[in-house]
């Protein structure tokens, strides 16, 4: 698929020590144009919505910074701890800089895990990009579904 | 035959264009020698121009503190440059306040050494340096935590309690590039030949992933330091310390070096926040010293204390239990004094407390590099 000039500086921005040591692309070679048309078919099987995941990955970061770098239980499921270090980074697409905030969401019940930081929130929401297969901030549908909304 | 040509004109003229650019790129990316003047010539380091300020004064071994090694992403690498380098780039500014552009303050790590520069920088770190080290013992002081000893083999490292260092995680797994990231010592200064770091696990940190599951003892590590300015000042005022999880640290070496070297007569409150029991580290060693000083008081605070734990301590957050004791427990009448240690949210939040209750925002000191 034709990849516009601005998405081919965001996927070399993606490459590993560009932004970040680990890149955003996982273990994937596609370009990100193919990689988001895949995951926007997978977030539609999964019956989620872009806007809603990423109001909802806010709304735990939010509370998540309550504890001041300490986890925070809420209501009584989720165990959410946001850590906060010094620094900014740049988005890949080149349209914003975030704070390095990272949170870990647990779904008690079941232990599972999801990774998010404010730049990932941001690709999620502005550029329906969830990071490649094999990223550990990748925000894969199916698991999104099971954290968040069960 | 001919189903050759085609592809042969393309791989000379390939070949050609390869060498032209890289005879171009030596001659125009040839700086030569240029030299970096340090403090009003203070110093002069002679070296190959092209490389960044950061990893050009790296390679003279004259260290400015970095937590992304480099990348542009921590905006930690300041430096005053006196002579003219050109505007701010973009990857600068988001990094930088109104007085820090006017003074002409850059991140050295996207600064080119092209020509002669002239650059200020704190005499501290003329301190700094390198050291090879060796992992004398790994410990889990909590579920999360490590306490990891490294062995100066032989050198020594000179500092003052609240400073840190800059532990050097090599290329692993998926990570190409080594990378560095700040911790404050928890070692006390007078032992010079080991410095003594608590890191904590951060979810998809690099330093931390690689400390917690591939750091052995017996391994060599480099260290840089030391950095920092935080410390304890020399007054007699009442120190109202506030930390979390690995942010015991510094303090672990404040107060055990004012213990030891008998500043006992300094009132010291220790508010220390975790969520559960097992999130509370060196309880013990604090109750202890405790015990042992009649004007040091640790307070432990727990958000979430485990019903079965019996825990009998304060609960709550960290800064409501703060602000409970400057109200109610704490003098006053005395000159307090805050020192932080923690997230740039936590560090937020504590100001808040302190400064409602009357600490001036100058006498707040803290590390927010965390």
């Amino acid at each position: 698929m034709k990849m516009t000039p601005a998405m081919k500086k965001a996927q070399e921005n993606m490459l590993p020590g560009v932004i970040i040591a680990e890149g955003f692309l996982g273990d994937e070679n596609k370009s990100i144009k193919d990689m988001m048309v895949r995951d926007e078919g997978e977030m539609s099987k999964a019956g989620l919505d872009f806007d809603e995941v990423a109001d909802r990955l806010l709304y735990f970061l939010e509370e998540g910074r309550k504890g001041l770098g300490e986890p925070v239980t809420i209501k009584d499921k989720w165990l959410i701890r946001v850590v906060d270090p010094r620094g900014k980074l740049p988005c890949p697409f080149e349209d914003g800089i975030f704070r390095k905030m990272t949170a870990e969401i647990e779904l008690k019940s079941t232990g599972e895990k999801l990774l998010v930081t404010d730049l990932s929130i941001h690709l999620l929401k502005e550029h329906h990009f969830i990071e490649g297969i094999g990223s550990q901030f990748r925000l894969e549908p199916e698991l999104v579904k099971r954290v968040l909304f069960s | 035959m001919n189903f050759l040509i085609a592809p042969i004109v393309v791989a000379v003229i390939s070949g050609i264009l390869a060498a032209a650019i890289s005879i171009v790129d030596k001659i125009v990316n040839n700086y030569g020698e240029v030299n970096i003047s340090i403090n009003g010539g203070k110093k002069v380091l002679a070296l190959n121009g092209g490389e960044s300020l950061l990893s050009s004064l790296a390679s003279q071994e004259i260290f400015i503190p970095s937590a992304c090694g480099g990348r542009g992403s921590c905006g930690a690498c300041k430096c005053q440059v006196t002579s003219d380098v050109g505007i701010h780039l973009p990857t600068e500014i988001p990094y930088l306040d109104k007085k820090e552009m006017a003074e002409n303050i850059r991140l050295s790590c996207q600064v080119k050494v092209k020509a002669d520069i002239d650059i200020m920088i704190p005499e501290d770190l003329f301190n700094v340096k390198k050291i090879k080290s060796k992992v004398l013992s790994i410990r889990d002081v909590t579920h999360d935590i490590k306490e990891v000893k490294f062995d100066l083999q032989g050198e020594e490292i000179n500092f003052k309690a609240g400073r840190y260092v800059q532990l050097v995680v090599p290329p692993y797994n998926k990570i190409k590039g080594s990378t560095q990231r700040a911790y404050s010592m928890s070692s006390k200064p007078d032992d010079k030949g080991f410095v003594e770091l608590l890191i904590r696990l951060v979810p998809g940190g690099i330093a931390t992933t690689w400390a917690h599951t591939l750091l052995l003892v017996g391994m060599e590590v480099d260290l840089i330091g030391p950095f920092g300015d935080f410390e304890r000042s020399e007054t007699e005022a009442t120190m109202v310390c506030v930390a979390g999880g690995s942010g015991m640290a510094p303090f672990k070496s404040i107060l055990y070096d004012m213990f030891e070297k008998g500043e006992i007569n300094r009132e010291v409150w220790y508010f220390f926040g975790a969520r559960t029991t097992k999130d509370v580290l060196y309880l013990e060693e604090m109750m202890e010293l405790d015990s042992k000083w009649d004007k040091f008081h640790f307070i432990a605070a727990l958000s979430e204390p485990e019903e079965e734990s019996g825990w009998t301590g304060e609960t709550g957050l960290i800064t409501d239990v703060l602000d409970k004791y400057l109200k109610t427990k704490i003098n006053k009448e005395k000159a307090r004094e805050g020192y932080l240690c923690g997230s740039p949210g936590m560090i937020g939040a504590c100001n808040n407390v302190l400064t409602a209750n009357d600490i001036t925002i100058d006498n707040i000191y803290y590390d927010n590099f965390a």
